[in-house]
Protein backbone atom coordinates (compact mmCIF):
# COMPACT_ATOMS: atom_id res chain seq x y z
CA UNK A 1 0.00 0.00 0.00
CA UNK A 2 2.95 2.27 0.69
CA UNK A 3 4.00 1.93 -2.97
CA UNK A 4 0.56 2.97 -4.20
CA UNK A 5 0.52 5.87 -1.73
CA UNK A 6 3.97 7.03 -2.75
CA UNK A 7 3.37 6.74 -6.50
CA UNK A 8 0.10 8.66 -6.23
CA UNK A 9 1.96 11.60 -4.72
CA UNK A 10 3.94 12.04 -7.93
CA UNK A 11 0.65 12.62 -9.74
CA UNK A 12 -0.71 14.89 -7.01
CA UNK A 13 2.26 17.20 -7.36
CA UNK A 14 1.28 18.03 -10.92
CA UNK A 15 0.56 21.69 -11.57
CA UNK A 16 -3.08 21.06 -12.48
CA UNK A 17 -3.66 19.12 -9.29
CA UNK A 18 -2.09 21.84 -7.17
CA UNK A 19 -4.06 24.50 -9.00
CA UNK A 20 -7.47 22.85 -8.75
CA UNK A 21 -7.03 20.65 -5.68
CA UNK A 22 -5.41 23.22 -3.44
CA UNK A 23 -6.38 26.41 -5.23
CA UNK A 24 -10.06 25.54 -5.71
CA UNK A 25 -10.88 25.08 -2.04
CA UNK A 26 -8.60 27.94 -1.06
CA UNK A 27 -10.42 30.27 -3.44
CA UNK A 28 -13.81 29.46 -1.92
CA UNK A 29 -12.50 29.65 1.66
CA UNK A 30 -10.82 33.03 1.25
CA UNK A 31 -13.70 34.46 -0.78
CA UNK A 32 -16.23 33.39 1.84
CA UNK A 33 -14.11 34.83 4.65
CA UNK A 34 -13.72 38.18 2.91
CA UNK A 35 -17.43 38.41 2.08
CA UNK A 36 -18.50 37.35 5.57
CA UNK A 37 -16.40 40.03 7.25
CA UNK A 38 -16.95 42.80 4.71
CA UNK A 39 -20.72 42.28 4.66
CA UNK A 40 -21.11 41.85 8.44
CA UNK A 41 -23.46 44.31 10.17
CA UNK A 42 -23.46 45.63 13.71
CA UNK A 43 -27.09 44.69 14.25
CA UNK A 44 -29.30 42.08 12.62
CA UNK A 45 -31.10 43.29 9.50
CA UNK A 46 -33.54 41.42 7.36
CA UNK A 47 -31.97 40.69 4.00
CA UNK A 48 -32.93 42.83 1.06
CA UNK A 49 -34.53 41.04 -1.86
CA UNK A 50 -31.88 39.03 -3.68
CA UNK A 51 -29.29 39.35 -0.91
CA UNK A 52 -28.36 36.75 1.69
CA UNK A 53 -28.56 37.14 5.44
CA UNK A 54 -25.70 39.24 6.74
CA UNK A 55 -23.91 37.90 9.76
CA UNK A 56 -23.71 40.28 12.74
CA UNK A 57 -20.59 41.47 14.54
CA UNK A 58 -21.82 39.68 17.67
CA UNK A 59 -21.85 36.33 15.87
CA UNK A 60 -18.41 36.90 14.38
CA UNK A 61 -16.97 37.94 17.71
CA UNK A 62 -17.74 34.50 19.18
CA UNK A 63 -14.77 32.08 19.57
CA UNK A 64 -15.89 30.19 16.43
CA UNK A 65 -16.32 33.38 14.42
CA UNK A 66 -12.85 33.05 12.90
CA UNK A 67 -13.89 30.18 10.63
CA UNK A 68 -17.46 31.28 10.07
CA UNK A 69 -16.91 31.96 6.39
CA UNK A 70 -15.01 28.71 5.75
CA UNK A 71 -17.67 26.59 7.44
CA UNK A 72 -20.32 28.36 5.38
CA UNK A 73 -18.67 27.17 2.16
CA UNK A 74 -17.59 23.77 3.45
CA UNK A 75 -19.96 22.09 0.99
CA UNK A 76 -18.14 23.80 -1.89
CA UNK A 77 -14.80 22.73 -0.40
CA UNK A 78 -16.25 19.22 -0.24
CA UNK A 79 -17.32 19.41 -3.88
CA UNK A 80 -13.75 20.28 -4.84
CA UNK A 81 -12.60 17.14 -2.97
CA UNK A 82 -15.32 15.11 -4.67
CA UNK A 83 -14.18 16.25 -8.13
CA UNK A 84 -10.53 15.60 -7.25
CA UNK A 85 -11.17 12.04 -6.08
CA UNK A 86 -13.60 11.20 -8.91
CA UNK A 87 -11.16 12.58 -11.47
CA UNK A 88 -8.15 10.80 -9.96
CA UNK A 89 -9.84 7.39 -10.12
CA UNK A 90 -11.85 7.74 -13.34
CA UNK A 91 -8.96 9.24 -15.32
CA UNK A 92 -6.86 6.12 -14.70
CA UNK A 93 -9.49 4.24 -16.70
CA UNK A 94 -10.18 6.84 -19.37
CA UNK A 95 -6.50 7.38 -20.25
CA UNK A 96 -5.67 3.67 -19.96
CA UNK A 97 -3.12 3.94 -17.14
CA UNK A 98 -5.07 1.66 -14.78
CA UNK A 99 -3.70 -1.38 -16.61
CA UNK A 100 -0.12 -0.20 -16.13
CA UNK A 101 -0.80 0.27 -12.42
CA UNK A 102 -2.39 -3.18 -12.08
CA UNK A 103 0.57 -4.86 -13.75
CA UNK A 104 2.94 -3.28 -11.22
CA UNK A 105 0.58 -3.68 -8.26
CA UNK A 106 -1.79 -6.59 -8.88
CA UNK A 107 -3.03 -6.56 -5.28
CA UNK A 108 -5.99 -4.43 -6.14
CA UNK A 109 -7.20 -3.66 -2.63
CA UNK A 110 -3.77 -2.31 -1.72
CA UNK A 111 -3.67 -0.24 -4.90
CA UNK A 112 -7.07 1.29 -4.28
CA UNK A 113 -6.46 1.92 -0.56
CA UNK A 114 -2.99 3.42 -1.13
CA UNK A 115 -4.34 5.75 -3.79
CA UNK A 116 -7.28 6.79 -1.61
CA UNK A 117 -5.02 7.39 1.37
CA UNK A 118 -2.72 9.64 -0.68
CA UNK A 119 -5.70 11.67 -1.87
CA UNK A 120 -7.04 11.87 1.70
CA UNK A 121 -3.69 13.22 2.93
CA UNK A 122 -3.61 15.70 0.02
CA UNK A 123 -7.08 16.92 0.93
CA UNK A 124 -5.96 17.18 4.56
CA UNK A 125 -3.12 19.47 3.51
CA UNK A 126 -5.58 21.46 1.39
CA UNK A 127 -8.07 21.89 4.26
CA UNK A 128 -5.35 22.96 6.69
CA UNK A 129 -4.07 25.50 4.16
CA UNK A 130 -7.59 26.79 3.57
CA UNK A 131 -8.22 27.20 7.31
CA UNK A 132 -4.82 28.79 8.01
CA UNK A 133 -4.93 31.25 5.12
CA UNK A 134 -8.58 32.19 5.55
CA UNK A 135 -7.96 32.66 9.30
CA UNK A 136 -5.04 34.94 8.50
CA UNK A 137 -7.26 36.90 6.11
CA UNK A 138 -9.99 37.15 8.78
CA UNK A 139 -7.52 38.33 11.41
CA UNK A 140 -6.19 40.94 8.98
CA UNK A 141 -9.60 42.28 7.88
CA UNK A 142 -11.64 42.12 11.10
CA UNK A 143 -9.97 44.99 13.06
CA UNK A 144 -10.47 47.31 10.10
CA UNK A 145 -14.22 46.72 10.31
CA UNK A 146 -14.24 47.15 14.07
CA UNK A 147 -14.82 43.45 14.84
CA UNK A 148 -13.22 42.36 18.13
CA UNK A 149 -11.05 39.28 17.60
CA UNK A 150 -9.85 38.54 21.12
CA UNK A 151 -12.20 35.51 21.45
CA UNK A 152 -10.73 33.98 18.28
CA UNK A 153 -7.32 33.54 19.85
CA UNK A 154 -8.60 32.40 23.25
CA UNK A 155 -8.24 28.73 24.22
CA UNK A 156 -11.91 28.17 23.32
CA UNK A 157 -11.37 29.90 20.00
CA UNK A 158 -8.35 27.76 19.16
CA UNK A 159 -10.29 24.60 20.14
CA UNK A 160 -13.15 25.69 17.90
CA UNK A 161 -10.64 26.30 15.11
CA UNK A 162 -9.28 22.75 15.54
CA UNK A 163 -12.80 21.30 15.63
CA UNK A 164 -13.81 23.18 12.50
CA UNK A 165 -10.68 21.95 10.70
CA UNK A 166 -11.49 18.36 11.69
CA UNK A 167 -15.14 18.65 10.68
CA UNK A 168 -14.39 20.22 7.31
CA UNK A 169 -11.67 17.60 6.71
CA UNK A 170 -13.87 14.63 7.62
CA UNK A 171 -16.66 15.95 5.42
CA UNK A 172 -14.20 16.52 2.56
CA UNK A 173 -12.95 12.92 2.83
CA UNK A 174 -16.58 11.81 2.83
CA UNK A 175 -17.26 13.78 -0.34
CA UNK A 176 -14.01 12.31 -1.70
CA UNK A 177 -15.16 8.76 -0.99
CA UNK A 178 -18.36 9.45 -2.87
CA UNK A 179 -16.33 10.81 -5.79
CA UNK A 180 -13.90 7.87 -5.71
CA UNK A 181 -16.78 5.37 -5.71
CA UNK A 182 -18.40 7.03 -8.71
CA UNK A 183 -15.02 7.29 -10.45
CA UNK A 184 -14.40 3.55 -10.12
CA UNK A 185 -17.99 2.70 -10.97
CA UNK A 186 -18.44 4.94 -14.01
CA UNK A 187 -14.81 5.01 -15.27
CA UNK A 188 -15.25 8.37 -16.97
CA UNK A 189 -14.16 11.59 -15.21
CA UNK A 190 -16.80 13.75 -16.88
CA UNK A 191 -19.66 11.37 -16.18
CA UNK A 192 -18.51 10.65 -12.62
CA UNK A 193 -18.04 14.30 -11.67
CA UNK A 194 -21.23 15.39 -13.42
CA UNK A 195 -23.28 12.68 -11.73
CA UNK A 196 -21.81 13.38 -8.29
CA UNK A 197 -22.21 17.15 -8.45
CA UNK A 198 -25.72 16.89 -9.88
CA UNK A 199 -26.72 14.51 -7.10
CA UNK A 200 -25.15 16.39 -4.19
CA UNK A 201 -26.10 19.93 -5.14
CA UNK A 202 -29.51 20.15 -6.82
CA UNK A 203 -30.38 16.44 -6.56
CA UNK A 204 -30.64 16.09 -2.80
CA UNK A 205 -32.22 19.55 -2.43
CA UNK A 206 -35.00 18.49 -4.82
CA UNK A 207 -35.47 15.18 -3.00
CA UNK A 208 -35.81 16.95 0.35
CA UNK A 209 -38.05 19.71 -0.99
CA UNK A 210 -40.35 17.58 -3.11
CA UNK A 211 -40.25 13.97 -1.96
CA UNK A 212 -38.68 13.29 1.40
CA UNK A 213 -38.81 16.05 3.97
CA UNK A 214 -36.90 13.92 6.47
CA UNK A 215 -34.09 13.37 3.94
CA UNK A 216 -31.80 15.76 5.83
CA UNK A 217 -31.28 13.00 8.38
CA UNK A 218 -30.37 10.26 5.91
CA UNK A 219 -29.13 11.60 2.57
CA UNK A 220 -25.32 11.47 2.39
CA UNK A 221 -24.81 14.96 0.96
CA UNK A 222 -27.05 16.51 3.63
CA UNK A 223 -25.28 14.55 6.36
CA UNK A 224 -21.87 15.62 5.04
CA UNK A 225 -23.01 19.22 5.09
CA UNK A 226 -24.15 18.80 8.72
CA UNK A 227 -20.87 17.08 9.61
CA UNK A 228 -18.78 19.90 8.16
CA UNK A 229 -20.67 22.41 10.31
CA UNK A 230 -20.19 20.30 13.44
CA UNK A 231 -23.92 19.48 13.47
CA UNK A 232 -26.95 21.63 12.75
CA UNK A 233 -30.15 22.43 14.62
CA UNK A 234 -31.85 19.60 12.69
CA UNK A 235 -29.09 16.97 12.50
CA UNK A 236 -26.77 16.34 15.41
CA UNK A 237 -23.05 15.87 14.83
CA UNK A 238 -23.03 12.37 16.31
CA UNK A 239 -25.98 11.23 14.17
CA UNK A 240 -24.29 12.58 11.03
CA UNK A 241 -20.95 10.98 11.95
CA UNK A 242 -22.33 7.52 12.79
CA UNK A 243 -24.68 7.37 9.80
CA UNK A 244 -21.92 8.50 7.46
CA UNK A 245 -19.53 5.91 8.91
CA UNK A 246 -22.06 3.19 8.09
CA UNK A 247 -22.42 4.58 4.56
CA UNK A 248 -18.63 4.76 4.20
CA UNK A 249 -18.21 1.10 5.20
CA UNK A 250 -20.96 -0.05 2.82
CA UNK A 251 -19.62 2.04 -0.10
CA UNK A 252 -16.00 0.98 0.57
CA UNK A 253 -16.84 -2.73 0.72
CA UNK A 254 -18.95 -2.48 -2.44
CA UNK A 255 -16.34 -0.58 -4.42
CA UNK A 256 -13.46 -2.80 -3.26
CA UNK A 257 -15.45 -5.90 -4.24
CA UNK A 258 -16.25 -4.41 -7.66
CA UNK A 259 -12.66 -3.29 -8.24
CA UNK A 260 -11.27 -6.70 -7.27
CA UNK A 261 -13.53 -8.67 -9.56
CA UNK A 262 -13.97 -6.42 -12.56
CA UNK A 263 -11.87 -6.85 -15.71
CA UNK A 264 -9.45 -3.96 -16.20
CA UNK B 1 10.24 -24.75 -15.41
CA UNK B 2 9.84 -25.94 -19.00
CA UNK B 3 7.54 -23.21 -20.32
CA UNK B 4 7.47 -19.49 -19.62
CA UNK B 5 3.74 -19.51 -20.30
CA UNK B 6 1.48 -22.50 -20.34
CA UNK B 7 -2.28 -22.39 -20.82
CA UNK B 8 -4.83 -25.18 -20.81
CA UNK B 9 -8.24 -24.69 -22.40
CA UNK B 10 -8.05 -21.00 -21.47
CA UNK B 11 -11.36 -19.39 -22.35
CA UNK B 12 -12.77 -15.88 -22.06
CA UNK B 13 -16.33 -15.08 -22.98
CA UNK B 14 -17.84 -11.57 -23.01
CA UNK B 15 -21.60 -12.09 -22.94
CA UNK B 16 -22.32 -13.68 -26.34
CA UNK B 17 -18.83 -13.23 -27.75
CA UNK B 18 -16.18 -15.87 -27.27
CA UNK B 19 -12.96 -13.83 -27.30
CA UNK B 20 -10.59 -16.66 -26.39
CA UNK B 21 -11.72 -20.21 -27.07
CA UNK B 22 -10.06 -23.08 -25.18
CA UNK B 23 -6.56 -21.90 -25.94
CA UNK B 24 -3.58 -24.15 -25.22
CA UNK B 25 -0.28 -22.30 -25.46
CA UNK B 26 3.24 -23.38 -24.48
CA UNK B 27 5.89 -20.68 -24.74
CA UNK B 28 9.45 -21.93 -24.46
CA UNK B 29 11.80 -20.15 -22.08
CA UNK B 30 14.46 -17.81 -23.46
CA UNK B 31 13.12 -17.36 -26.98
CA UNK B 32 11.23 -14.64 -28.80
CA UNK B 33 7.70 -15.89 -29.47
CA UNK B 34 5.49 -14.08 -31.91
CA UNK B 35 1.75 -13.83 -31.41
CA UNK B 36 -0.05 -13.13 -34.65
CA UNK B 37 -3.62 -12.99 -35.79
CA UNK B 38 -6.07 -10.61 -37.40
CA UNK B 39 -7.64 -7.74 -35.46
CA UNK B 40 -10.19 -9.08 -33.01
CA UNK B 41 -8.65 -12.56 -33.04
CA UNK B 42 -8.14 -12.57 -29.28
CA UNK B 43 -4.48 -11.54 -28.94
CA UNK B 44 -4.99 -8.67 -26.50
CA UNK B 45 -7.55 -10.59 -24.45
CA UNK B 46 -5.11 -13.51 -24.15
CA UNK B 47 -2.38 -11.11 -23.03
CA UNK B 48 -4.73 -9.49 -20.51
CA UNK B 49 -5.57 -12.92 -19.11
CA UNK B 50 -1.87 -13.72 -18.71
CA UNK B 51 -1.33 -10.42 -16.88
CA UNK B 52 -4.22 -10.94 -14.49
CA UNK B 53 -6.08 -7.94 -15.91
CA UNK B 54 -9.15 -10.02 -16.62
CA UNK B 55 -10.41 -13.32 -15.31
CA UNK B 56 -10.80 -16.40 -17.49
CA UNK B 57 -14.28 -17.79 -17.96
CA UNK B 58 -12.73 -21.26 -17.75
CA UNK B 59 -9.40 -23.02 -18.17
CA UNK B 60 -6.10 -22.52 -16.42
CA UNK B 61 -2.77 -20.90 -17.15
CA UNK B 62 0.63 -20.55 -15.59
CA UNK B 63 3.11 -17.74 -16.11
CA UNK B 64 6.69 -18.39 -14.97
CA UNK B 65 5.37 -21.43 -13.15
CA UNK B 66 2.74 -19.56 -11.16
CA UNK B 67 -1.03 -19.65 -11.69
CA UNK B 68 -2.70 -16.62 -13.26
CA UNK B 69 -5.19 -16.67 -10.38
CA UNK B 70 -2.33 -15.21 -8.27
CA UNK B 71 -0.78 -12.50 -10.47
CA UNK B 72 1.09 -10.94 -7.55
CA UNK B 73 3.25 -14.07 -7.39
CA UNK B 74 4.75 -13.56 -10.86
CA UNK B 75 4.10 -10.03 -12.17
CA UNK B 76 7.17 -8.71 -10.36
CA UNK B 77 9.19 -10.75 -12.88
CA UNK B 78 7.12 -9.74 -15.89
CA UNK B 79 7.29 -6.61 -18.02
CA UNK B 80 4.36 -5.65 -20.19
CA UNK B 81 3.29 -3.19 -22.84
CA UNK B 82 -0.43 -3.48 -23.36
CA UNK B 83 -2.06 -2.13 -26.53
CA UNK B 84 -1.46 1.57 -27.02
CA UNK B 85 1.06 2.99 -24.55
CA UNK B 86 -0.79 4.94 -21.85
CA UNK B 87 0.89 7.56 -19.70
CA UNK B 88 0.12 10.69 -17.73
CA UNK B 89 0.47 13.44 -20.35
CA UNK B 90 1.30 16.18 -17.84
CA UNK B 91 4.17 14.23 -16.31
CA UNK B 92 7.59 13.81 -17.90
CA UNK B 93 8.69 10.46 -19.26
CA UNK B 94 11.01 10.04 -16.28
CA UNK B 95 8.22 10.89 -13.80
CA UNK B 96 5.88 8.43 -15.50
CA UNK B 97 8.45 5.69 -14.99
CA UNK B 98 8.91 6.82 -11.38
CA UNK B 99 5.18 6.27 -10.78
CA UNK B 100 5.71 2.65 -11.79
CA UNK B 101 8.96 2.07 -9.89
CA UNK B 102 7.43 3.38 -6.68
CA UNK B 103 4.29 1.33 -7.18
CA UNK B 104 6.16 -1.87 -7.97
CA UNK B 105 8.93 -1.22 -5.42
CA UNK B 106 11.51 -1.32 -8.24
CA UNK B 107 14.95 0.24 -7.82
CA UNK B 108 14.68 3.75 -9.31
CA UNK B 109 18.22 3.38 -10.69
CA UNK B 110 16.62 1.28 -13.42
CA UNK B 111 14.97 4.41 -14.85
CA UNK B 112 18.06 5.90 -16.55
CA UNK B 113 19.12 2.44 -17.68
CA UNK B 114 15.87 1.68 -19.51
CA UNK B 115 15.63 5.20 -20.90
CA UNK B 116 19.10 4.75 -22.34
CA UNK B 117 18.11 1.38 -23.77
CA UNK B 118 15.19 2.85 -25.71
CA UNK B 119 17.16 6.01 -26.54
CA UNK B 120 14.88 8.43 -24.73
CA UNK B 121 17.41 9.85 -22.27
CA UNK B 122 17.54 13.20 -24.06
CA UNK B 123 13.77 13.69 -23.87
CA UNK B 124 13.23 12.09 -20.46
CA UNK B 125 12.35 15.36 -18.76
CA UNK B 126 9.84 16.50 -21.40
CA UNK B 127 6.13 16.15 -20.77
CA UNK B 128 4.74 13.00 -22.35
CA UNK B 129 2.10 15.11 -24.10
CA UNK B 130 4.93 16.45 -26.26
CA UNK B 131 6.05 12.94 -27.29
CA UNK B 132 5.35 11.48 -30.71
CA UNK B 133 3.54 8.14 -30.86
CA UNK B 134 6.83 6.42 -31.56
CA UNK B 135 8.41 7.98 -28.46
CA UNK B 136 5.44 6.90 -26.35
CA UNK B 137 5.85 3.41 -27.75
CA UNK B 138 9.50 3.40 -26.74
CA UNK B 139 8.59 4.73 -23.31
CA UNK B 140 6.11 1.85 -23.06
CA UNK B 141 8.89 -0.61 -23.78
CA UNK B 142 11.07 1.17 -21.20
CA UNK B 143 8.27 0.76 -18.65
CA UNK B 144 8.04 -2.92 -19.48
CA UNK B 145 11.75 -3.35 -18.89
CA UNK B 146 11.77 -1.59 -15.50
CA UNK B 147 11.54 -4.72 -13.34
CA UNK B 148 14.39 -6.40 -15.26
CA UNK B 149 11.87 -9.02 -16.31
CA UNK B 150 12.30 -12.72 -16.98
CA UNK B 151 9.33 -12.52 -19.33
CA UNK B 152 8.46 -9.50 -21.43
CA UNK B 153 5.00 -9.34 -23.01
CA UNK B 154 4.74 -6.70 -25.72
CA UNK B 155 1.42 -6.02 -27.42
CA UNK B 156 2.03 -4.41 -30.82
CA UNK B 157 5.29 -2.66 -29.85
CA UNK B 158 5.91 -1.42 -33.39
CA UNK B 159 2.58 0.39 -33.71
CA UNK B 160 3.15 3.96 -34.80
CA UNK B 161 6.87 3.54 -35.37
CA UNK B 162 8.54 4.70 -38.56
CA UNK B 163 10.79 2.25 -40.44
CA UNK B 164 13.84 3.37 -38.47
CA UNK B 165 11.89 3.00 -35.22
CA UNK B 166 10.76 -0.48 -36.24
CA UNK B 167 14.33 -1.46 -36.91
CA UNK B 168 15.39 -0.08 -33.51
CA UNK B 169 12.55 -1.95 -31.80
CA UNK B 170 13.65 -5.15 -33.53
CA UNK B 171 17.12 -4.60 -32.21
CA UNK B 172 15.79 -3.93 -28.68
CA UNK B 173 13.74 -7.14 -28.76
CA UNK B 174 16.64 -9.21 -30.06
CA UNK B 175 18.78 -7.65 -27.34
CA UNK B 176 16.31 -8.84 -24.71
CA UNK B 177 16.46 -12.37 -26.09
CA UNK B 178 20.26 -12.23 -26.08
CA UNK B 179 20.07 -11.45 -22.35
CA UNK B 180 18.00 -14.57 -21.77
CA UNK B 181 14.67 -12.78 -21.42
CA UNK B 182 11.68 -14.62 -22.83
CA UNK B 183 9.75 -12.28 -25.10
CA UNK B 184 6.14 -12.74 -26.19
CA UNK B 185 5.40 -10.15 -28.82
CA UNK B 186 2.18 -9.62 -30.70
CA UNK B 187 2.21 -7.83 -34.02
CA UNK B 188 0.30 -7.61 -37.22
CA UNK B 189 3.53 -6.94 -39.12
CA UNK B 190 4.30 -10.47 -40.24
CA UNK B 191 7.63 -9.54 -41.79
CA UNK B 192 8.73 -8.15 -38.40
CA UNK B 193 7.63 -11.28 -36.61
CA UNK B 194 9.48 -13.41 -39.15
CA UNK B 195 12.60 -11.31 -38.66
CA UNK B 196 12.74 -11.46 -34.86
CA UNK B 197 10.87 -14.55 -33.70
CA UNK B 198 12.06 -18.10 -33.19
CA UNK B 199 8.66 -19.39 -32.16
CA UNK B 200 5.18 -18.51 -33.27
CA UNK B 201 1.65 -18.68 -31.96
CA UNK B 202 -1.14 -17.98 -34.44
CA UNK B 203 -4.62 -17.17 -33.30
CA UNK B 204 -7.76 -16.70 -35.34
CA UNK B 205 -11.29 -16.16 -34.02
CA UNK B 206 -10.09 -16.96 -30.51
CA UNK B 207 -8.59 -20.33 -31.43
CA UNK B 208 -4.95 -21.29 -31.82
CA UNK B 209 -4.37 -22.34 -35.42
CA UNK B 210 -0.62 -22.92 -35.19
CA UNK B 211 2.16 -22.89 -32.66
CA UNK B 212 5.73 -23.97 -33.06
CA UNK B 213 8.97 -22.89 -34.68
CA UNK B 214 8.80 -20.31 -37.44
CA UNK B 215 10.96 -22.57 -39.66
CA UNK B 216 8.57 -25.45 -39.05
CA UNK B 217 5.65 -23.36 -40.22
CA UNK B 218 7.36 -21.99 -43.28
CA UNK B 219 8.98 -25.34 -44.08
CA UNK B 220 5.56 -26.97 -44.09
CA UNK B 221 4.46 -24.66 -46.87
CA UNK B 222 4.96 -25.71 -50.47
CA UNK B 223 7.87 -23.78 -51.90
CA UNK B 224 7.92 -22.56 -55.46
CA UNK B 225 10.55 -23.15 -58.12
CA UNK B 226 10.89 -20.56 -60.84
CA UNK B 227 12.48 -21.84 -64.02
CA UNK B 228 13.32 -19.55 -66.95
CA UNK B 229 13.95 -21.24 -70.32
CA UNK B 230 16.63 -19.77 -72.57
CA UNK B 231 13.96 -19.33 -75.28
CA UNK B 232 10.64 -17.96 -73.97
CA UNK B 233 8.78 -20.03 -76.56
CA UNK B 234 9.81 -23.14 -74.60
CA UNK B 235 7.93 -22.05 -71.46
CA UNK B 236 4.61 -23.83 -72.26
CA UNK B 237 6.48 -27.04 -73.10
CA UNK B 238 8.42 -26.84 -69.84
CA UNK B 239 5.22 -26.29 -67.85
CA UNK B 240 3.69 -29.32 -69.57
CA UNK B 241 6.73 -31.42 -68.59
CA UNK B 242 6.27 -30.41 -64.93
CA UNK B 243 2.55 -31.13 -64.97
CA UNK B 244 3.25 -34.54 -66.54
CA UNK B 245 5.63 -35.17 -63.59
CA UNK B 246 2.80 -34.42 -61.16
CA UNK B 247 3.84 -30.90 -60.21
CA UNK B 248 1.36 -28.00 -60.66
CA UNK B 249 2.96 -25.41 -62.95
CA UNK B 250 1.99 -22.23 -64.73
CA UNK B 251 3.61 -19.83 -67.18
CA UNK B 252 4.09 -16.27 -66.00
CA UNK B 253 5.76 -14.11 -68.65
CA UNK B 254 9.01 -15.85 -69.56
CA UNK B 255 9.00 -17.91 -66.35
CA UNK B 256 7.50 -21.21 -65.39
CA UNK B 257 6.40 -21.33 -61.75
CA UNK B 258 6.27 -24.83 -60.28
CA UNK B 259 4.78 -25.80 -56.91
CA UNK B 260 7.31 -28.30 -55.58
CA UNK B 261 9.73 -28.86 -52.71
CA UNK B 262 13.03 -27.11 -53.19
CA UNK B 263 15.01 -30.34 -53.81
CA UNK B 264 12.89 -30.98 -56.90
CA UNK B 265 14.78 -28.18 -58.63
CA UNK B 266 17.48 -30.67 -59.67
CA UNK B 267 14.87 -33.02 -61.11
CA UNK B 268 13.28 -30.10 -62.98
CA UNK B 269 16.66 -29.28 -64.49
CA UNK B 270 17.07 -32.90 -65.63
CA UNK B 271 13.57 -33.05 -67.09
CA UNK B 272 14.15 -29.83 -69.01
CA UNK B 273 17.46 -31.10 -70.38
CA UNK B 274 15.86 -34.43 -71.39
CA UNK B 275 13.12 -32.46 -73.16
CA UNK B 276 15.67 -30.40 -75.07
CA UNK B 277 15.04 -27.20 -73.13
CA UNK B 278 17.94 -25.16 -71.87
CA UNK B 279 17.36 -23.15 -68.72
CA UNK B 280 18.94 -19.74 -68.21
CA UNK B 281 17.51 -19.38 -64.68
CA UNK B 282 16.44 -21.67 -61.86
CA UNK B 283 15.49 -20.34 -58.44
CA UNK B 284 13.75 -21.66 -55.37
CA UNK B 285 11.34 -19.19 -53.76
CA UNK B 286 10.85 -20.02 -50.09
CA UNK B 287 7.36 -19.34 -48.69
CA UNK B 288 7.23 -16.25 -46.49
CA UNK B 289 5.56 -16.13 -43.11
CA UNK B 290 2.85 -14.04 -44.69
CA UNK B 291 2.10 -16.73 -47.25
CA UNK B 292 2.16 -19.39 -44.55
CA UNK B 293 -0.11 -17.27 -42.39
CA UNK B 294 -2.70 -16.81 -45.10
CA UNK B 295 -2.43 -20.44 -46.12
CA UNK B 296 -3.43 -21.37 -42.58
CA UNK B 297 -5.96 -18.67 -41.79
CA UNK B 298 -7.70 -18.72 -45.16
CA UNK B 299 -7.48 -22.46 -45.72
CA UNK B 300 -9.19 -25.22 -43.75
CA UNK B 301 -8.26 -24.83 -40.08
CA UNK B 302 -6.75 -27.67 -38.17
CA UNK B 303 -6.03 -27.88 -34.45
CA UNK B 304 -2.47 -27.05 -33.50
Amino acid sequence: MLGAFSSEWIKLRRRAMLLWGLGGGLFFAVLATVFTIERATKTFTFPERGHGIRVTFAVLEQPDGLVHGVVDVSTLIGIVALCLFAGAFATEYSQGTMRNLLVREPRRVKLLCGKFLALAVFIGVAVILEIVISSAVALALAPGRGITTSAWTSSTGLRDLGDATLHVYLASVGYGLLGAALGVLLRSPGVAIGTAVAYVLPGEAIIVAAIWSNGDHWLPGRLLSALSQGGTSDVSYSHALVTLLVYAVVISVGILALFRRRDA
Amino acid sequence: MTAAVSTTALTKRYKQRLAVDAVDIELPVGVVSGFVGPNGAGKTTTIQLLLGLCRPTSGTAQVLGRPISDPASYLGRVGALIEAPSFYPSLSGRRNLEVLTRLGRIDSRRIPEVLELVELSDRANDFVRAYSLGMKQRLGVAAALLPNPELCILDEPTNGLDPAGIREMRSVIRGLADRGITVFVSSHLLAEIEAICDHLVMIDSGRIVFQGGVDKLIGAQQSEIVATPEHPADAPALAALCIAAGRPASVTGDDVRVQAPQDWAAELNRQAMAGGITLRGLAVVRASLEEAYFAITEGPQEPA
